[in-house]
């Protein structure tokens, strides 16, 4: 989850008359999990379909609804004007067919507002913006571009000085030597031809979506903005703009429109939607009895618009709300509105029996029966290595399922049986007291179409008698005891025990597992002082499908 | 200090009470019981500080090999002098006769001035009448003799010579009893009177694993609330994973840096036509990207047990229903204290034309109060399936903070209607892990996972 930093003072400036407490307290019916405090920073995280909570201005608009200082949907003014025009090239169509703008002038900029730009373009590059592949924003200084501008394509020689940099660069060289060239440059994939922005002195302003000119950096000494967004969807470009312009006259700053042409683009409108929902939808998903007005209240506490038409209240959803889809998401901001504080819970009488699963019924039965034979329930990862799996017990790996790229080097592939883990269990116990002895019942995972996940029962008995007749007469006691199953045992070889002390085990002349003398060859790699004896069968097929 | 004795404590505190001072040999001797019971008898009572031992060391010395020889045949000095006390003899004579021991021998003698050597032959000079060394023998013999009966000055002579001494070492016991001891009387005592208040040996019981305990309680809880155990495949398509439940498949969450892919595997067979072609719908209307079917068929394991839920939901398209799923899931995180990359997650659904929020945040409540949590308070939070979403916030008093539990919500209508669900939906879940944890006072998660007989043995049951 992003997270953003915040600060007391800031906030209160921007909020209203509203003390600290109060903010500190409100935050998290935001939805906004407050990760850490140090005297006037806080740093809360929030949620990716929030990402106008990405700066301290879209949190206070938030907050100002919350705590009732300022209610009802923000309306972007935009002035008209015809003097920012964007034509774009029909060239872009197949890399990056969209681009899209606005201007933002008279702002006063100073670095906790540049940091705040930061982190917002950062997220919403990373979130809604995946990063950057579906669209990415340009912040600009206005005063360094002569419009009209053109959104086109250029070859990999083009050459300016980019971002952060005092020489020129070629588009190549970009690529291949700075670090955004190399995290995001597969977004163009090996297309010959890139996009570029280039005003009407042919100076570059942009080469979306890696990095913007140098030229148009933005300092505190900025007055002016010019924003441009491009992307491969009109509407998620159009989307991630909204934030920004709501953000931008959040800040201070007066919008004037850009005026796009050219390869199926056009200027941003910026609308709000309405959506139409019946209070009694509302009412019955939070289990309220809300009066209209009560619920048209509590929805421009939430920062939207309502008003009631006949039985049913419209609501009018301002464009960087983008993350509400239809009326359910309209009863979310009412419960927000209204305030979950004030949500009671209601424990209701269930109108049906529960019961357990019968495997889970069985798993619990076999368990106390082995409990009551004296052993001890041990617990492994399924997901698992092909030391402990196959070479620390000198078992053939026949076709491991693995993961793709795990963090960790233990758990790599899907345990196909619970035995190796027991015996692990008892080298990491050498210096506790003897005898020890564990059971294990849980999921193995065997490659069949994709996959045949069946359940294992195993157990295994470790002290300085530890024999062969004892862990049979375990075996014998357990399913007899707690399924009337009787078992055979027929010699047989196996990797992880001593030839001639290991043994198949049958029911109804069906194999079920094996059972014998743990192997010196596995007893000596785990380095274990004593006799190790055990067993493997699978459940699956013997007490339950 | 319990003033209860056993026999054997008795019968040696009796015994001594006489002598005073005796060798556990000599106590067996007199009171008849066996080397243990007596090596057990002293044991006890110098815990009880009724005895002292006191050791003492003694040497004993008895004749080697060659101390043997030469107490029959005289020192290999005495022997040479004794053969040319007569006559001078050639040299090669007397090493014919003497052997190996020659060498040594003329050594000595020459160094004492016994004799001399001329053309060959060797002359008797001087013939001492005793040797040192030869008085050691002679009080050593055929026995063992303790170091302080032997002359210090001539053994030396002696211990430097190769086996003609053998030295033991003995280690000499002896019991006595303290001033307490003394004055214990113990006609009064009943003679079949143990001692109850002394420690006894730890003894370690089976038992199901802690974390097994508190999944089985939740069970139990939630059946009895009236919901209905349901189980599936811990590998699943991602189609079930994420698609159903409206996860984009371009999502952040559906990384191979989040989710494990499992190498290679794809299923064929995801769901029916029908819910294949309603989801790709959805997907395509509400996120705008291209919705790809081998995404969906790639096989992942389970992030959720919700995938578990609505497989059940998408099958049965019941109107009213309470189920849940419990059990392993998997997320690719680095392991730390906090985190495990396989853990335990329990998901539950109510369907009911009249499931609301309130009733879902009831359940939830209901169900801390039996696990007995009662500090409990609900904040808003997101999930990209559920909507309203809500997160349960409970008070860990031992870190004094509150503490993120369940999350809960009402299944999207993009989630529901793909698959044919008619009736809302109220979903809740979370990591089983975190409950335990309180429970059981553990700030390690590993630890459940660990199988550390020290803890398993150790740690109180607590349900």
């Amino acid at each position: 989850m992003p997270v953003v930093e915040l600060s007391y003072s800031r906030l209160q400036k921007l909020i209203g008359k509203v003390s600290k407490k109060q903010i500190s307290e409100s935050l998290p019916f935001l939805g906004l999990d407050v990760e850490s405090e140090d005297k006037d920073l806080v740093r809360v995280e929030y949620s990716p379909n929030r990402p106008d909570y990405s700066t301290d201005f879209g949190i206070a608009l938030g907050l100002q609804g919350l705590l009732g200082i300022k209610t009802g949907s923000l309306k972007i003014k935009i002035k008209n004007s015809k003097e920012y025009k964007i034509n774009v090239n029909s060239k872009v169509t197949k890399i990056r067919p969209f681009v899209t703008g606005i201007i933002a002038k008279n702002g006063k900029i100073d670095d906790k507002i540049i940091k705040q730009f930061m982190t917002m373009q950062e997220d919403l590059h990373f979130g809604i913006g995946r990063k950057r592949k579906k669209s990415s924003i340009g912040i600009h200084d206005l005063d360094k571009i002569c419009f009209p501008l053109s959104y086109t394509t250029t070859n990999r020689n083009h050459k300016f000085v980019p971002l952060n940099s005092n020489k020129e660069s070629t588009i190549s060289d970009i690529l291949q030597n700075t670090e955004v060239g190399q995290e995001y440059g597969n977004i163009l994939a090996n297309a010959s031809q890139v996009p570029i922005i280039i005003d009407s002195n042919n100076q570059t302003v942009s080469f979306p979506p890696i990095v913007n000119a140098a030229v148009t950096t933005v300092t505190t000494k900025t007055k002016n903005l010019f924003v441009e967004v491009t992307g491969i969807s009109k509407e998620d470009a159009e989307n991630m703009l909204s934030i920004v312009a709501t953000i931008l006259q959040a800040a201070g700053f007066a919008l004037t429109s850009t005026n796009i042409y050219g390869a199926k683009n056009s200027s941003p409108k910026f609308e709000s939607r309405k959506i139409s929902i019946n209070p009694q939808l509302i009412n019955a998903s939070l289990g309220l009895e809300l009066k209209i007005v009560k619920i048209v209240s509590s929805l421009k506490q939430s920062r939207l618009d309502a008003s009631i038409t006949g039985k049913n209240i419209v609501c009018t959803i301002p464009p960087y709300r983008f993350d509400i889809f239809g009326p359910m998401d309209i009863v979310e901001e009412v419960a927000l509105g209204y305030g979950i504080e004030n949500l009671d819970p209601i424990l209701s009488q269930s109108e049906t029996l529960g019961t357990l699963h019968p495997i889970s019924s069985q798993l619990k039965t076999l368990s106390l029966v082995m409990v009551g034979l004296g052993y001890l329930e041990g617990l492994n990862s399924s997901l698992t290595s092909k030391k402990i799996l196959y070479e620390m017990t000198n078992r053939e790996s026949n076709n491991p399922i693995a993961v793709l790229n795990s963090k960790s080097q233990e758990h790599t592939i899907l345990r196909d049986s619970i035995l190796p883990g027991l015996l692990e269990n008892i080298s990491r116990n050498i210096h506790e007291s003897y005898p020890q002895k564990l059971f294990e019942t849980g999921t193995i995972f065997l490659k069949n179409k994709p996959i045949n996940e069946k359940t294992n029962f195993a157990a295994v008995c470790a002290h300085k008698e530890a024999n062969f007749t004892e862990i049979k007469s375990i075996l014998q006691a357990v399913l007899k005891t707690g399924f009337n199953l009787e078992i055979e045992t027929k010699t047989s070889n196996h990797e992880t025990f001593e030839n001639g002390r290991a043994a198949s085990i049958l029911v109804n002349g069906k194999r079920i597992g094996v059972i014998g003398e743990i192997n010196s060859k596995t007893i000596e790699n785990y380095k274990i002082r004593v006799p190790v004896v055990g067993f493997e069968i699978s459940l699956s097929g013997l007490i339950f499908d | 200090m319990s003033q209860v004795f056993h026999e054997i404590e008795k019968k040696i505190i009796s015994v001594l009470k006489i002598e005073s001072k005796l060798t556990p040999e000599k106590l067996e001797k007199i009171t008849q019981l066996s080397p243990d019971q007596i090596r057990r008898g002293i044991e006890w009572l110098k815990l009880k500080e009724l005895a002292t031992v006191n050791e003492t060391k003694n040497i004993i010395f008895s004749l080697g090999k060659n101390g043997i020889e030469s107490l029959r045949k005289g020192l290999p000095e005495r022997r040479l002098l004794d053969l040319i006390k007569k006559n001078p003899m050639d040299i090669s004579e007397l090493q014919k006769q003497l052997g190996p021991i020659f060498g040594p021998a003329m050594g000595l003698a020459k160094k004492n001035n016994w004799l001399e050597s001329a053309e060959g032959k060797i002359f008797l000079k001087n013939y001492p009448s005793i040797i040192p060394g030869e008085k050691t023998l002679q009080q050593i013999g055929q026995d063992s003799v303790p170091e302080t009966k032997i002359d210090k000055i001539d053994l030396a002579s002696l211990s430097k010579r190769p086996d003609f001494l053998i030295e033991h070492i003995i280690k000499n016991r002896e019991i006595s009893l303290t001033e307490n001891a003394q004055n214990l009387d113990f006609t009064n005592s009943d003679s079949s009177a143990i001692d109850v208040e002394a420690k006894v040996p730890e003894i370690y019981v089976a038992r199901t694993h802690p974390l097994k305990d508190t999944i089985d309680e939740i069970r139990e809880i939630f059946v009895t609330l009236g919901f209905t155990e349901i189980l599936g495949n811990m590998t699943q398509p991602s189609f079930w994973n994420f698609d159903a439940l409206f996860t984009p498949q371009d999502h952040p969450a559906r990384e191979l840096q989040d989710t494990f892919y499992l190498d290679g595997l794809s299923s064929k067979k995801i769901g029916t036509a029908e819910q294949i072609r309603n989801v790709s719908k959805y997907h395509k209307k509400g996120w705008r990207y291209h919705w790809d079917i081998n995404e969906a068929r790639k096989m992942v394991l389970r992030t959720h047990t919700t995938c578990i839920t609505i497989k059940h939901l998408a099958e049965i398209k019941p109107d009213e229903a309470r189920v849940f799923s419990l059990g392993r899931v998997f997320r690719n995180e680095k392991v730390s204290y906090k985190h495990l990359v396989e853990f335990n997650q329990i998901e539950g659904v109510v369907v009911g034309a009249n499931a609301n929020l309130r009733n879902l945040m009831g359940i939830q409540r209901e169900f801390y109060r039996r696990i007995g949590i009662t500090k409990i308070k609900f904040w808003p939070t997101f999930f990209p399936y559920t909507e309203p979403s809500l997160q349960t916030m409970v008070f860990n008093e031992r870190l004094g903070k509150w503490v993120e539990l369940f999350g809960m919500g009402i299944f999207r209508p993009e989630v529901t209607k793909p698959l044919g669900i008619k009736k809302p939906v109220l979903a809740w879940g979370g990591g089983i892990e975190r409950i335990a944890m309180l429970k059981y006072g553990l700030d390690d998660v590993r630890e459940f996972y660990n199988n550390n007989l020290g803890w398993l043995r150790s740690v109180t049951k607590c349900q």
